[in-house]
């Protein structure tokens, strides 16, 4: 089983259309500070390319994806 | 303002600066037939929020650098001088606009006002004052074409629970290969969204169709030409084109996303394969008879609104209401419709940014167009209009449903 990991802030944006769940991840991340960790619950399939890239670009990192049915938990860590 | 930057920003006028864009800048005699053809100012009555108004601010920047009346007489007339403020209001003009043109329509010099916004959105990005929202999902969309290797894995494997749902909804006895990715040798790469409705849609109808499809990697909206910024939009259209060349498909078809449609049928030459809507090729299947659809199955009123990338700007007008008549028993059209549609206020990238009650208050030309059909149910093609309707509707509290066209197919398949 996974090591759990505590998140500071929880986001849920489950049924949010194209281009919202990675337009409101990077806006929280910036209201956050530096080693907190976000997790965002979508079910945008796209999310799995998208929050990537985007981690990327960003500087941030992506801890974990954890998926049940059609929702999946993005744990991502700020680093910048 | 430091010297050097408003150096930098004149010298990125120069370079945008075409014989197109000098006529528009020269040519408009302020006759204010603009004013009425926008759905900002319908909504906001204020000049700023005017075609005329948007297109002034650029166009007094123009005259101060690059016309001799703002060089001998840079305190006579209208000059302006970039500084901060102009900055900012260049940030109001260009991302107030949704890049409709229906003011184009009514101008009789047919000012193409976006294009003049252009401009203005060159010397945010020069300036770093570009909107932040369009900057990140322009970025993420690049960094995922030069590195789509690193996010298969992750993608393919949501992609077949989404396989598991077109099984239940068209009664396959597998789920397996109903969203292709990757097959060489499809006649079809369908380009979509992040939303799995998106997806499932189309791969319902692709499955009905019998036809030899795959799915792209990548997401068919273009956040580098809602940014203004022509390399990334480039580099963003490339990933699509450079999967297409690679599998050999004769046709690239677009999820219902105006933008995304346009920019490859109309603004990139010559491309090695035909590009379509998925509207278009919904109605080539049903006029060909590789899908049946319930006929007269729906009884409410509906209405369909015009996307302007796909309406004015694309010449789709036609497909979708022939696909609406068969479908429904009270098809009622909006009035004004087809190219002198009103714009819903979503397109330019505007959805993504942090403008809720500027978006309602400019959706009320679309709220007056709907609310006069009577209709139940509203009915469009395009990803940003169908975001925008439903903020419409929850704006003004609206009594109707906002439903996308290929859902509405894929709902009403025989």
């Amino acid at each position: 089983m996974a090591e759990d990991i505590k998140a500071d802030v929880t986001m849920d944006l489950k049924g949010l259309k194209c281009p919202l769940p990675v337009v409101k991840v990077s806006q929280q991340i910036k209201k956050m500070q530096i080693g907190q960790i976000l997790m965002a619950e979508t079910t945008d399939p796209g999310a799995h390319a998208d929050f990537p890239a985007w981690a990327k670009t960003s500087g941030n990192e992506i801890l974990r994806i954890d998926k049940d049915g059609d929702v999946s938990k993005f744990y991502i860590k700020k680093l910048k | 303002m430091d010297p050097q930057k408003r150096a930098a920003l004149i010298g990125r006028i120069k370079t945008s600066l075409s014989r197109q864009l000098r006529y528009y800048l020269d040519l408009c005699t302020r006759c204010g037939l603009c004013y009425d053809t926008c759905h900002v100012y319908y909504g906001i009555p204020k000049k700023e929020y005017s075609p005329v108004g948007r297109a002034e601010i650029v166009r007094r920047i123009y005259k101060k650098y690059f016309r001799p009346s703002g060089w001998l007489f840079p305190f006579w007339g209208d000059s302006k001088e970039i500084t901060e403020t102009t900055i900012e209001e260049l940030s109001d003009a260009a991302f107030s606009c949704t890049g409709c043109r229906r003011c184009m329509m009514y101008c009789p010099f047919a000012i193409d006002t976006p294009v003049v916004l252009s401009i203005a959105k060159a010397m945010l990005i020069e300036y770093g004052a570009a909107p932040e929202e369009l900057t990140i999902l322009a970025d993420g969309a690049v960094e995922k074409g030069e590195s789509i290797a690193e996010f298969k894995e992750g993608y393919r494997h949501v992609i077949g629970d989404l396989e598991k749902e077109v099984a239940t909804r068209i009664n396959a006895s597998s789920p397996e290969g109903l969203i292709p990715l990757e097959k060489k040798g499809a006649e079809i790469l369908f380009v979509g969204l992040a939303g799995a409705h998106s997806i499932v849609n189309p791969a319902i109808i692709f499955n009905k169709a019998k036809v030899q499809w795959t799915l792209s990697w990548f997401e068919a909206v273009n956040f580098g030409a809602f940014l203004g910024d022509p390399i990334k939009t480039q580099r963003i259209a490339q990933r699509i084109i450079n999967e297409a060349i690679e599998l050999g498909v004769k046709e690239v078809v677009i999820v219902e996303c105006g933008t995304a449609y346009r920019i490859p049928k109309y603004l990139l030459g010559p491309l090695p394969f035909k590009v379509s809507s998925i509207i278009e090729v919904i109605h080539r299947y049903i006029q060909n008879g590789n899908i049946k659809i319930k006929e007269k199955a729906i009884q409410e009123a509906v209405t369909y609104h015009d996307p302007c990338q796909l309406g004015r700007n694309g010449g789709i007008y036609e497909q979708p209401r022939e696909i609406l008549q068969l479908l429904c028993t009270d098809y009622r059209e909006m009035s004004p419709n087809r190219a002198y549609n009103w714009c819903c206020g979503g397109g330019g990238g505007l959805v993504a940014l942090d403008n809720e009650q500027f978006r309602i208050q400019s959706g009320k030309a679309k709220r007056d167009q709907i609310t006069a059909t009577g209709a139940r149910i509203v009915v469009s093609a395009c990803e940003n209009c169908i975001f925008q309707l439903e903020t419409i509707k929850t704006g003004y509290g609206l009594d109707i449903e906002v439903k996308s066209l290929t859902e509405l197919v894929a709902e009403h398949l025989v």
